[in-house]
């Protein structure tokens, strides 16, 4: 039908629109079954979600996309009117399914003795939500509605839906007992919905985030219709109006009595909590502290004391604590690399763990890790471990990725040796880093001086033939 | 000429082993320690020593870090004459901890880590009116002011971009190249990359660069 309801159902079971649709004229025949099947359907489920792109799968799913529908449908209400109300507010491409199909049903439906005022009250609320919805949905956006506005409209139709079963199995309805009740409710929905957003929306306000003027208001709006309510139910049951003013002045005097006398507690009860709740978070974050601290420092200060005959060793466990610690401290190296800048440091810190080397990284600008960057990386963990194992000492690794490309620099102050003079069975720095480089249309110099170190130079070049620089893979 | 210096750092041991590296060093004569804020301002107004080598996270004081407010309050040593000049050192190379101190008007950021032949350098080297540049310090510059991504400065002095010399000194800075190497490479005197390290400086100092702005202004630094 028209609320997408039965297209969405007919996806979700496997099964034709059209079966579906069959059963819910069906239901809705049957004493209006169907409308509320569809109604709480319709409020519930959850728009369709789907990449932007496939406008038309989001037709085609979206359940609120033709909102107001489900009430033409739903309602076998018979009177044109209601079902008439519709179009001028629905966009074209629904209305063009819509009454079409809809009106012979409302027409053929058997209850025609239906009072068309519930209809129409329904009608115009979905009517009036049904077309900013159908309007995002035409604009390519798939937007989640306000869940609180789903289920209103829910409500308000599966009372309406009530109400006509009632009416239909001949139950004695009082409206001057039921509206009231109505009200309230409706009212302590409005105000409880908004005390949660409160709620929620309070670390903004702190924060100096604007106010919530619109919550405030709402929270005494409905506290305003549980109010007028119980007001109704109360006239409506003694019909002395004069009465029933003397008795609000006096309810509403021993209320503001109570409320100063007990104001002053409550606020007191209110900081109490909010300080409990802050030093129960110091209290956490105490514990995590000192949990890290005892897990990392504390460990290695044994190991240490116990290794104190091994310089290397000692060496190396302190600095893989102190990379640990400033880790910690200042969010250094994550645990899934997926971007060059972070996975370099892991890399420095592979080697520093294995060859007990310091290994001091800078990176400047970043992009993810594809194939050509994949293939750099591996020849810097090459050309790091040969520094470490050779160079003594420390290691400088920079690496920068700019939009020309990624060029990675491996410096180390060891002895330093002479490229041509090595060996050629000797395949490390010839197969691992400059074949590798080559193989992925890059580069990689050794640049060697005897007694002033090493650098080894990478680069790959951005994706070549894609136009446009830096462009994510 | 000897170059006369304080230390200042809240840990008894590190400045104990900062004065027996330094012992070595004929040219630097260490005048006194201080171990906090308040100390340290007092000491540096007594001494006037040519080089102060400030850790950047002290003890004392109200405003973090506490290195940032040494300097503030020896503000008027800074425009001097002859000027105290200041030499960052701490175990953190987090870009806050360095800017902070930087901008409050250190002459240079060097890691603990660093070896005493090559601290009495930098040392040296900011007595002399010059800047000290770690790798990593350079290579925040390089990000800060967009020159990893290929921005660069039409003229010398605009202060929100490096010039095309001062990115390729930084760069081989940022490499693990000294001065005198990173000379050799550019083909220019060293004197050259240190007139360029200090132009760096200068603009890191003053740049209305929205990331560094932005930086200062969510740490409330302006």
């Amino acid at each position: 039908m028209l609320g997408g309801v039965c297209a969405g159902l007919a996806k979700h079971l496997d099964s034709s629109v059209k079966e579906i649709r069959i059963l819910m004229l069906i239901g809705g025949a049957l004493g209006g079954f169907g409308v509320i099947v569809y109604v709480w359907l319709w409020a519930l489920a959850p728009v369709a979600g789907g990449a932007p792109a496939s406008g038309a799968a989001v037709a085609g799913g979206g359940l609120p996309a033709g909102g107001g529908m489900p009430a033409g449908g739903g309602m076998p209400a018979g009177s044109g009117a209601p079902v008439g109300g519709f179009p001028p507010s629905v966009p074209a491409q629904v209305r063009g399914v819509g009454p079409g199909r809809e009106v012979p049903t409302a027409g053929t439906a058997p209850n025609s003795g239906l009072p068309a005022g519930a209809a129409t009250v329904a009608g115009a609320t979905v009517g009036s939500v049904a077309e900013p919805t159908v309007d995002s949905m035409a604009g390519g956006k798939v937007r989640r509605r306000p869940l609180s506005t789903d289920l209103m409209i829910g409500a308000a139709l599966l009372l309406g839906g009530l109400y006509l079963l009632t009416l239909r199995l001949g139950w004695l309805v009082r409206p001057d007992v039921v509206l009231p009740l109505v009200v309230v409710a409706v009212g302590a929905v409005v105000a409880y919905t908004q005390l949660d957003e409160v709620e929620r929306t309070r670390w903004a306000e702190r924060a100096g985030v604007g106010g919530t003027r619109m919550a405030a208001l709402r929270v005494v709006g409905g506290a305003g219709l549980v109010v007028v309510g119980i007001l109704l139910l109360v006239v409506g049951a003694t019909g002395d109006v004069a009465q029933m003013g003397r008795t609000l002045v006096a309810a509403l005097s021993v209320l503001g009595g109570a409320g100063m006398v007990l104001a002053p507690w409550g606020i007191r009860l209110w900081r109490d909590l909010d300080t409990e709740r802050a030093e129960r978070v110091r209290e956490a974050e105490r514990a995590d502290i000192a949990a890290h601290l005892h897990d990392s420092a504390l460990q290695t200060l044994a190991l240490i004391q116990r290794r104190s005959a091994d310089p290397a060793e000692v060496s190396r466990l302190a600095r893989a604590q102190e990379r640990d610690l400033r880790g910690w401290l200042y969010g250094g190296p994550t645990a899934e690399a997926t971007t060059v800048a972070t996975a370099v440091p892991c890399i420095a810190a592979d080697v520093e763990d294995l060859h007990g080397a310091v290994v001091e990284v800078v990176t400047v600008g970043d992009r993810p890790i594809d194939e050509r960057t994949g293939a750099l990386l591996a020849a810097l963990r090459e050309a790091v471990t040969n520094a470490a194992r050779h160079g003594g000492g420390s290691v400088q690794v920079y690496v920068e990725c700019g939009p020309s490309g990624v060029e990675a620099f491996v410096r180390d102050r060891g002895p330093g040796f002479d490229p041509d003079a090595v060996p050629s069975d000797r395949l490390g720095v010839r197969e691992s880093i400059v074949a590798r480089m080559e193989r992925h249309g890059g580069t990689a110099r050794v640049v060697s001086v005897p007694g002033d170190g090493t650098e080894v130079r990478l680069t790959v070049p951005d994706e070549s033939g894609r136009a446009g620089a830096g462009r994510p893979g | 000429m000897t170059v006369r210096i304080v230390l200042v750092d809240d840990h008894r041991m590190f400045r104990s082993g900062v004065r027996t590296e330094l012992a070595n060093e004929d040219s630097i004569e260490v005048l006194g320690e201080a171990g906090d804020v308040v100390e340290a301002v007092d000491l540096v107004h007594t001494q006037r020593p040519d080089v102060v080598l400030l850790d950047v996270h002290l003890p004392g004081g109200t405003v973090r870090p506490g290195g940032r407010e040494v300097l503030q309050r020896c503000a008027d040593l800074l425009a001097a004459e002859p000027p105290v000049r200041f030499l960052a050192l701490s175990v953190s190379d987090a870009a806050e901890d360095v800017i902070a101190v930087i901008r409050a008007g250190a002459r240079g950021y060097v890691t603990k880590s660093i070896l005493g032949p090559e601290l009495a350098a930098a040392i040296r080297r900011v007595a002399d009116g010059d800047a000290v540049f770690s790798p990593r310090l350079a290579g925040f510059v390089l990000d800060a002011f967009g020159a990893g991504a290929g921005e660069v400065a039409s003229v010398d002095d605009e202060l929100d971009r490096l010039s095309q010399r001062e990115r390729e000194v930084m760069r081989l800075i940022a490499r693990g190249y000294a001065y005198k190497e990173a000379a050799r490479e550019l083909f220019i005197s060293v004197k050259t990359v240190e007139t360029h390290v200090s132009a760096v400086l200068r603009k890191l100092q003053l740049s209305n660069r929205h990331e560094l702005t932005r930086w200062a202004a969510d740490r409330r630094l302006l």
